[in-house]
């Protein structure tokens, strides 16, 4: 009797334990710092995509190094390290590999936090983000893929310009870092002999910051403790001194909130949900002959999403230029080659492969993902540091993707609501589907849209890489067929549109004066 | 939305079949009892977190059943069952493809472990161990569509039991079930609010608990119970976003069960069952029909 009461006490107790051990997600890989051993003395006459001649004389000339003021600031650099705790230099190592990719990084969890679906009211109308209140939901702003795409854009331009201003400067004063002028300090990080006043880190903290702020007006105090983080590792680090950050800070902001004023706010972004606008958008389509059109499959119907996204500014092609590359025509609803196209997906359909799911979900990027340029954000920065590039290619290669993806992105909208072209679920009721429906036209598909221009600038920046980009760009266009959401020629000329888009950014850097 | 699996150990606990991995119920020696049963559990609303809330795109979410399970006594106090379900779901309103397979194969070992006579009636302690495995490669990645998390588990059960001579009882149950990781189809999620590169997604453990009360004779039986189940880690679905097997499950259910033999060895039996409360999960309605057929193996 005793023993039975004694293991049923010790089953119980081994419950208990083994209860208490916690489960979490796997943490996100370790990417070590890596040296940056190409200087690129002459990025500073790279070509930048905004004018920043104005900034080129904002930042004062540093303290020589051989100065009292100087001596005082390795001091505090000193302090800085010997007194960090193990927590900060660990952040001084995250924030070393590659300031430009870790705010990329921070840009995509946010876009991904922010990538949801407004909830409909009770009177079947959905709710808009309140800009005087951005943290209740749904919250500003809605990160769909154009808003991503361009958010991304503007972030990396940022960075870019402002790291183009700050190689300038930094070559006109020459001023090493401090583990180069005092060698009792002991970098955390890979060192080097690139100039650190003003600090490309600061640069890169301050661009980001306030593109992100703009952008997510909800985050304000999360994003300026990051930037104050980056800043703040460069000390632990060993990397720069006090005024390096300063100047850097200072350069970065006023770059970026240039790109801000006389970019963002005048890129009629805040016409592109136009929704009075869209009914003189389906005449027009109507007079054009596309007279079977697009309508939400959502209960209750959801408005269309950005009918005016496509009328946004681009940077690397204009939209005359735009009009004469896009696609043709669609096949008319009910006419044969539609036939076939839709044959395809009603016979996928029944009988979708689990490994054709496994394409459709692998590619979806849709709510609570970083959408499909967030997917290739992340392809082109783990490109970026497998290669170990330094910050100010980085940014370029960055710049060159981003703005690529940001003209696919307006350039496909436009074709959407240029053609209002129904989806495939709406012309067969028999057709199920691997995924969910977007809440806007079909053809051409923005996922082969926005992969195709990435594959194109990423072949041309990483042309080792060219088969397999060509890979992913073709099977993302594929697993929107797969997941029955487009039909067959919605992708295919999607990857075309892309691939031509792309081309006017690899024009770009192949003239940026980068060689 | 709901974890399947969970509530198919639901259903199997609360068996719509007697002498079930969790009830206080033993086979006797050599005798084979062999179980088919069909299970449609049904949701309007669920919970996203802890806010209630229906999703017009998703209408009435079903989810199928059909098991096998059959159930050994190698002695009267060591009995050991098998079972393999295949599921389908379904909606009667959105696009998306129902998803169908096998799901996963649970073997349980049952140990009477104490049996005494109290008053006019007798006392029971039982344990059940149990594992279970995927039998197919269904994806875990479409929520609420997906058959189940497609993870292994491993559960251990503490059963006591009192069976009074006229044929009342009642029993209570506690147990707690260890999960192995899932493998997305997708790379990366939000888990909270930070974004994980990475295709491995962590499937809370669970502990559950029950309270039957019934009425068995030879040839009938009726019980009505209670049971709960509860994620032990876990977030929560975010704002207007499917579920993920990651996502903290939660639910609490009552149910009524009955059993009639219609022959000496063929029973039939039913049961229907109301999710109340729950957290991640829908607020399904579940209804079983079934026949259980008796062997004596050693005849």
């Amino acid at each position: 009797m005793n023993k039975r009461y004694f293991s049923l006490i010790a089953v119980a107790g081994l419950l208990l334990t083994l209860t208490q051990c916690d489960k979490n997600p796997p943490e996100n890989p370790f990417k070590a710092p890596y040296p940056e051993t190409s200087l690129d003395a002459q990025a500073g006459q790279w070509k930048t995509y905004m004018d920043i001649t104005l900034f080129l004389g904002s930042v004062p000339a540093p303290a020589a190094t051989n100065s009292a003021e100087y001596a005082n600031e390795l001091d505090l650099v000193r302090a800085a390290m010997s007194g960090a705790t193990a927590e900060e230099r660990d952040l001084a190592i995250w924030w070393g590999s590659n300031g430009v990719l870790r705010w990329h990084e921070i840009a995509r969890e946010m876009a991904c936090n922010y990538n949801v679906l407004p909830d409909y009211n009770a009177d079947g109308t959905y709710p808009n983000p309140d800009p005087s209140n951005p943290s209740s939901y749904p919250r500003l702003p809605v990160a769909t893929p154009p808003v991503t795409a361009r958010m991304m854009g503007l972030l990396a331009v940022a960075q870019y310009d402002a790291l183009v201003a700050c190689w300038e400067i930094k070559f006109q004063h020459n001023r090493l870092a401090p583990y180069k002028n005092a060698p009792d300090i002991e970098a955390l990080i890979p060192t080097n002999d690139l100039p650190s006043y003003p600090s490309e880190d600061a640069v890169i903290a301050a661009a980001s910051r306030e593109i992100l702020q703009y952008i997510f007006p909800g985050e304000v105090s999360n994003i300026a403790a990051k930037a104050e983080e980056h800043k703040q590792s460069r000390l632990w680090a060993g990397a720069n001194v006090p005024s390096d950050l300063s100047a850097g800070d200072s350069l970065g902001r006023a770059i970026a909130k240039n790109v801000i004023e006389n970019w963002a706010k005048k890129d009629k972004m805040n016409q592109s949900n136009n929704q009075a606008g869209l009914p003189a958008q389906r005449d027009e389509a109507v007079t054009k002959g596309f007279v079977t059109q697009w309508n939400s499959l959502e209960i209750p119907a959801r408005p269309a999403l950005l009918p005016a996204f496509g009328f946004v500014k681009t940077w690397n092609c204009d939209f005359a230029t735009l009009e004469t590359i896009r696609p043709p025509a669609p096949p008319p609803p009910g006419s044969p080659a539609f036939q076939t196209a839709m044959d395809e997906l009603l016979k996928i359909s029944k009988n979708r492969t689990r490994e054709q799911q496994r394409i459709t979900t692998y590619w979806s990027d849709g709510v609570g993902t970083p959408t499909p340029p967030g997917h290739w954000n992340r392809r082109a920065s783990d490109l970026i540091y497998d290669n170990q590039w330094n910050e100010i290619r980085a940014a370029r290669a960055m710049a060159l993707t981003c703005t690529a993806m940001m003209d696919a992105g307006v350039a496909c909208w436009e074709a959407k609501y240029y053609y209002m072209y129904p989806r495939p679920t709406e012309m067969d009721r028999n057709l199920t589907t691997g995924t969910g429906i977007p809440n806007f036209p079909a053809y051409a598909s923005g996922h082969s849209t926005f992969s195709a221009a990435a594959a194109e600038v990423l072949s041309y920046l990483f042309p080792s890489n060219e088969p397999s980009l060509r890979a992913w760009a073709q099977e993302a266009a594929d697993s929107r067929v797969y997941g029955g959401i487009h039909y067959r020629y919605d992708s295919e000329e999607g990857l075309k549109h892309g691939a031509n888009i792309g081309q006017y950014a690899v024009f770009r850097g192949l003239t940026d004066g980068s060689y | 939305m709901r974890h399947f699996y969970t509530l198919f150990m639901f259903a199997l606990a609360n068996m719509a079949f007697a002498q079930s991995p969790s009830d206080g119920l033993m086979m006797p020696k050599g005798q084979l009892c062999v179980l088919g049963q069909y299970t449609n559990s049904t949701w309007d609303h669920y919970w996203e977190g802890t806010r209630k809330r229906d999703n017009l795109n998703l209408g009435n979410v079903s989810t199928h059943s059909a098991l096998l399970m059959a159930n050994y006594g190698i002695t009267r106090k060591l009995n050991v069952l098998v079972g393999l379900p295949y599921i389908w779901t379904s909606s009667d309103v959105s696009y998306i493809t129902g998803q169908k397979n096998f799901q996963d194969l649970s073997l349980f070992v049952k140990y009477q472990v104490l049996e005494v006579p109290v008053g006019n009636g007798q006392f029971k302690v039982q344990a059940t161990g149990g594992l279970s495995r995927p039998v197919s490669n269904y994806t875990p990645d479409l929520m609420p569509f997906s058959i189940g998390l497609h993870t292994q588990t491993a559960s251990l059960l503490a059963i006591v039991h009192y069976i009074s001579q006229p044929g009342l009882y009642v029993t209570a149950q506690a147990g707690h079930t260890w999960k192995g990781n899932t493998t997305l189809d997708h790379f990366g999620y939000l888990f909270d609010s930070k974004f994980i590169a990475s295709d491995i997604m962590p499937v809370p453990n669970m502990l559950d608990y029950s309270a039957r009360l019934g009425y068995i004779k030879p040839r009938v039986q009726a019980e009505v119970w209670y049971d709960s189940f509860t994620g032990l880690s876990g977030d929560d679905i975010r704002y207007n976003e499917a579920p993920q097997a990651s996502n903290k499950m939660r639910a609490s259910q009552v149910g009524i069960f009955g059993k009639y033999f219609i022959l000496k060895r063929l029973g039939i039996l039913a049961s229907f069952s109301q999710v109340l409360s729950g957290r991640n999960v829908g607020q399904s309605q579940t209804w079983t029909v079934g026949a259980t057929y008796f062997f004596n193996v050693n005849e």
